[in-house]
């Protein structure tokens, strides 16, 4: 386990770092990228777990599925369909912002700060290398709610979803090297149907209100 | 047995796509499968009352049913089949108007079904990742049944409803994977690490800062998904939107489906830590905003669907408010509000889908002399208002005042003097605004009678029973709720 | 005395020769991609060489800031250059914080520019120069960051290039490492931004909307001219040199009985790595509008305190 660890936290840190690159973007499409790239590493992380549990205890573990299952929907579909989404409701480039671009990137850089701080707090944990997995995927999965709640249009919203599902992804795979099987299956089916549902309700909202812009949805208050 | 439990729901909304396109034919299938649920929840209840739980070995014992959770599965299948009728009455309304068309109304049940599904599938399962799968696909079913109608405001609601309840369901996802994590190291990479039986015997091996951290985000995960505040933004548009059988099942059912997954953490983080102050002040004070938002925001509202879904705020507060608490009179005057606050509630909104049928409109200053147009409706939601507000002979006003003696008894006086005070508040708030509905003449001519004979049928029948289990309490009631009560409590 | 007197001699001159071979390779490479012929790889030597013989054409209304100028800048950078380690065999001559001693005789240089071209009065100089000091004053803090976490890694925990430059040197493939891997990353944005390349500016435009460096010396002709340019290129080596030197860590003693012809040979190769990567990056992105030139200040700051953090924080 010692070994492969450091080219984990090598992934994780280029993990990291392609989040700050969806948060540094303004086009639909390099969301798309940075979302892609990042499920990419996550799904080298899965193949490293299978070649170590290959070399080292002989037997192929179930984590060789969660890696082909991660590149066929997350690398693959995924953003496929969020991309004829975004064509479709004639989506290209983010214009206004609620906060731009350098602050939400110090923002989120104040999140590590913040995880890494709390989780320096907790005994028996901020010691070795899974302290550091812990404040990478959790900085992750923060960061992916700051992009959540800092976009107006619903793509918007709904890529900061799928980065908060890939970092708590990301943290079941680095603290316990995979949930069980049964469990990570359902959790891709769920993420798969929520994104397909999620993309349905983006095109009755364009037709209904003739925009997507979830800042402007403000029929029910109080 | 077990697995007809599944497997009803899943045959019946498989069916309504199969059959030919008759609208009596998907009624009787439609009550059929609800009936014929709470008939086989009605042996499971009998097999757990006499041997304690049910467990089944298939697919690493992931299915396992003891008294909290039969207590859970039962208000679930009776919630199910008497709004199941109240939805036969209401969508044949509905269809006679042409507000929906042949295919929504066989996709309303069929995605009806399929919520049920889920929803059962929360109940007896075990194992808290089988769990949180099942929690996220109830959000999912029930998406398209809150956008029902298509127009502004349900897309909005519905919205609303996908996108803060998977968020928070992603933060619960979290949690598990931490409390999976504190298992891990002592107990090995099985899926046995997730299921609640064996947490809960080695409760003692696993790893405590880690279980606290997991227990904190498995609170705000599934609270969001209960209604606590502050999480709880999507519940009043989305109850308030979607169709008032399916408001019924949300505010009923769904709510208890998720507050059994936050209890079920909490025993296991109780037993870890030996005593309660950890978990009980978390859902102290989440239990105490939330009644507070409640009160505050009923005070102000202008519909009345949106009154009774902060009122479902407001009492999964008081619930979690009982569960913190976590005396043996709190546990136990909570887990008969759980009881009684289903019950209630789909009385409630099936009363409020009469008045909304008949007067086409949900605000509360267009609708003036309900008792006089609908009787029976007039008076089963006045008294419901009552009910729902504590007033005795009804069963909340027992609960209520049960968890109310518990915080006086365990000394936590603020706790129930704040809880007293928004009590109050809310009772004013929904006596100010609705009572005016209920008097007076109405605006236009609506014609004087119920719209069917079903509706006010099943409203008398949950009225019935409200009344009678507030004076008294039925033994296997009582017996189902004190074994439920020792689960929790772990004696 | 004498000796570290000869070696800083021979420094500067290696240097001096070598400096603006890296622009002509950097131009060579950009038009070898576009197909063209492009000019020779030593051309900014024969341009140096007639500038340095023409007749200057000066404003009116230039003060003796605008004569002073070039050779402030000049001397500047060369003076920084002592300090910077070539080659170990050349470097006797260093203490603590002088790596921060080298950031502020850059930005010494860059003040005088910056003065320099609001002096003669002409807009275009205004303009440069508001838009230089924008970008510099967002790259610096990167640039400190990384230089405070180079010199924490050192056992003396010092900020002085040599005791950097020393533990580089003793990790091997260590420098493999998430910090060095996020600092190097950074240290490329802030090379680009500092020696004004593309994507940050355009160094072979003449068009008032994209001009940031060629803006502040379009009133220099002649000799200044030739200085001026001249210290630019040696600001572009000098940076280059401290990234090669210090993420690049190999070979500094080979064959001593050469002396330090070897390692200098070696020195120019890793230069030459650097300066490929850099003309590569130029060949394959745009400029950038200069209102975005902020994202990328930012994202070169996250990633140097990411890498700070990540070998500070998370390790401890």
């Amino acid at each position: 386990m010692e070994e492969i660890a450091k080219i984990l936290n090598i992934i994780s840190i280029c993990i990291l770092i392609s989040t700050f690159s969806l948060v540094a973007s303004k086009r639909i499409l390099s969301y798309l990228n940075a979302f892609r790239i990042q499920s990419i590493l996550l799904a080298a992380v899965a193949a490293i777990y299978s070649v170590y549990y290959l070399v080292a205890e002989g037997k192929l573990e179930g984590i060789i599925i969660i890696f082909f299952m991660t590149v066929a929907l997350k690398v693959i579909y995924i953003p496929k369909m969020l991309k004829k989404i975004s064509l479709r409701v004639e989506y290209k480039v983010e214009k206004d912002f609620f906060i731009n671009i350098p602050i939400s990137i110090i923002i989120c850089c104040g999140l590590v700060v913040l995880t890494w701080f709390t989780v320096s707090k907790i005994p028996l944990m901020n010691n070795g290398y899974n302290g550091i997995f812990l404040v990478q995927s959790v900085s992750v999965i923060l960061m992916g709610l700051f992009f959540m709640i800092s976009r107006k249009k619903a793509i918007g919203q709904i890529i900061g979803l799928l980065v908060i599902e890939n970092g708590t992804f990301l943290t079941a795979m680095l603290l316990t090297s995979g949930m069980p099987m049964i469990v990570e299956f359902g959790i891709f089916f769920d993420l798969l149907t929520a994104v397909l549902i999620l993309g349905i309700f983006v095109f009755r909202i364009n037709e209904t209100f003739e925009h997507i812009d979830i800042n402007k949805l403000r029929n029910l208050r109080g | 047995m077990l697995f007809l439990l599944l497997l009803i729901p899943l045959a019946a909304s498989l069916l309504f796509w199969t059959v030919k396109s008759n609208r009596k034919v998907i009624n009787i299938i439609n009550i059929s499968g609800t009936s014929a649920l709470f008939a086989v929840s009605l042996f499971i209840l009998k097999e757990v009352l006499e041997h304690g739980k049910i467990t089944s070995n298939a697919l690493g014992g992931i299915f396992y049913i003891d008294a909290f959770n039969g207590l859970i599965l039962f208000t679930t299948t009776l919630v199910t089949l008497l709004v199941s009728i109240y939805s036969t009455g209401y969508m044949n309304t509905e269809y006679d108007r042409n507000i929906v068309n042949h295919s929504s109304f066989r996709l309303y049940y069929s995605l009806l079904h399929l919520f049920i599904f889920t929803m059962i599938l929360t109940t007896i399962t075990q194992n808290i990742g089988l769990m949180w799968i099942s929690i996220e696909a109830t959000t999912l079913a029930s998406a398209f049944l809150v956008g029902f109608y298509n127009n502004k405001k349900s897309i909005e609601a519905a919205w609303k409803y996908i996108i803060i309840c998977s968020v928070g369901i992603a933060f619960a996802l979290l949690g598990i994977v931490l409390l999976y994590y504190s298992a891990f190291n002592s107990l090995g990479n099985t899926l046995q690490c997730l299921n609640w039986q064996f947490l809960n015997d080695n409760a003692g091996t696993l790893h405590a800062n880690v279980l606290k951290i997991a227990f904190i985000f498995v609170v705000i995960g599934f609270g969001t998904k209960v209604g606590l505040a502050p999480m709880h933004t999507w519940l009043p548009d989305a109850h308030s939107q979607a169709p008032s059988p399916i408001s019924a099942l949300l505010s009923g059912v769904l709510l208890n489906t998720a507050m059994y997954g936050i209890i079920r953490v909490m025993t296991i983080v109780n037993k870890n830590a030996g005593n309660s102050l950890f978990t009980g002040r978390l859902m102290i004070i989440l239990g105490l905003l939330s009644v507070g938002f409640a009160a505050i925001f009923i005070l102000v509202q202008k519909d009345f669907k949106r009154i009774l879904a902060y009122s479902s705020i407001e009492h999964m507060g008081i619930i979690a408010l009982g569960f913190g608490i976590s005396s043996a009179l709190s546990i136990f005057a909570s887990l008969f509000h759980i009881i009684n606050h289903s019950l209630t509630k789909s009385m409630l909104f099936a009363a409020s889908g009469n008045v909304y049928l008949k007067y086409d409109t949900k605000k509360i200053s267009k609708i003036n002399g309900i008792i006089k147009v609908m009787p029976v409706t007039g008076t089963v939601f006045l008294l419901g208002l009552f009910a729902i507000t504590g007033m005795p002979p009804f069963s909340i006003f027992t609960s209520e005042l049960g968890i109310t003696i518990a915080a006086f008894k365990e000394a936590k006086y603020l706790a129930a003097g704040l809880l007293l005070l928004f009590l109050t508040l809310i009772f004013a708030g929904f006596t100010s605004q609705m009572l005016g509905m209920f008097f007076g003449k109405p605006h236009k001519d609506h014609g004087i009678g119920e719209l069917n004979r079903i509706t006010p049928v099943v409203l008398l029948i949950i009225l019935a029973i409200i009344a009678v289990t507030g004076l008294y309490l039925p033994p296997f009631l009582e017996k189902l709720i004190n074994s439920a009560r020792d689960i929790i409590l772990q004696v | 005395m004498p000796g570290t007197f000869l070696n800083i001699m021979l420094q500067l001159i290696v240097v001096l020769i070598a400096a603006p071979l890296v622009n002509g390779i950097i131009r060579k490479i950009k038009s070898t991609i576009q197909h063209r012929k492009g000019l020779p790889v030593l051309q900014m030597y024969f341009d140096l060489f007639k500038l340095f013989r023409k007749d200057m054409v000066i404003s009116e209304n230039a003060s003796w800031i605008f004569t002073a100028s070039p050779y402030i800048f000049f001397v500047s950078v060369l003076t920084a250059f002592i300090f910077v380690p070539v080659v170990p065999q050349f470097f006797s001559f260093g203490f603590t914080g002088d790596a921060i001693l080298v950031v502020y005789l850059l930005a010494l240089g860059r003040f005088f520019l910056t003065l320099a071209a609001l002096d003669t009065g002409s807009t275009f100089g205004g303009m440069g120069s508001s838009r230089e000091l924008m970008i510099s004053s967002l790259i610096e803090p990167s640039l400190i960051i990384i230089i405070f976490t180079l010199g924490l890694s050192s056992e003396a925990v010092s900020t002085s290039f040599q005791s950097i430059y020393s533990v580089a040197g003793s990790l091997g493939t260590g420098i493999l490492s998430p910090v060095y891997l996020l600092l190097f990353a950074a240290i490329f944005i802030v090379i680009i931004a500092e020696t004004s390349r593309i994507p940050v500016d355009d160094p072979a435009t003449h068009l008032e909307l994209t001009m940031v460096h060629e803006a502040m010396i379009l009133e220099y002709s002649g000799r200044y001219l030739a200085l001026m340019e001249y210290g630019a290129s040696l600001k572009q080596l000098l940076l280059i040199t401290i990234a090669a030197n210090v993420f690049l860590p190999f070979g500094g003693n080979l064959v001593p009985e050469l002396g330090f012809l070897i390692p200098v040979l070696i020195y120019l190769a890793k230069v030459l790595i650097i300066t490929v990567m850099i003309a590569l990056i130029e060949i394959n992105t745009v400029k950038l509008r200069l209102f975005s030139v902020p994202n990328l200040a930012a994202i070169a700051f996250i990633l140097a305190l990411i890498g700070f953090m990540s070998g500070y924080l998370f390790g401890r």
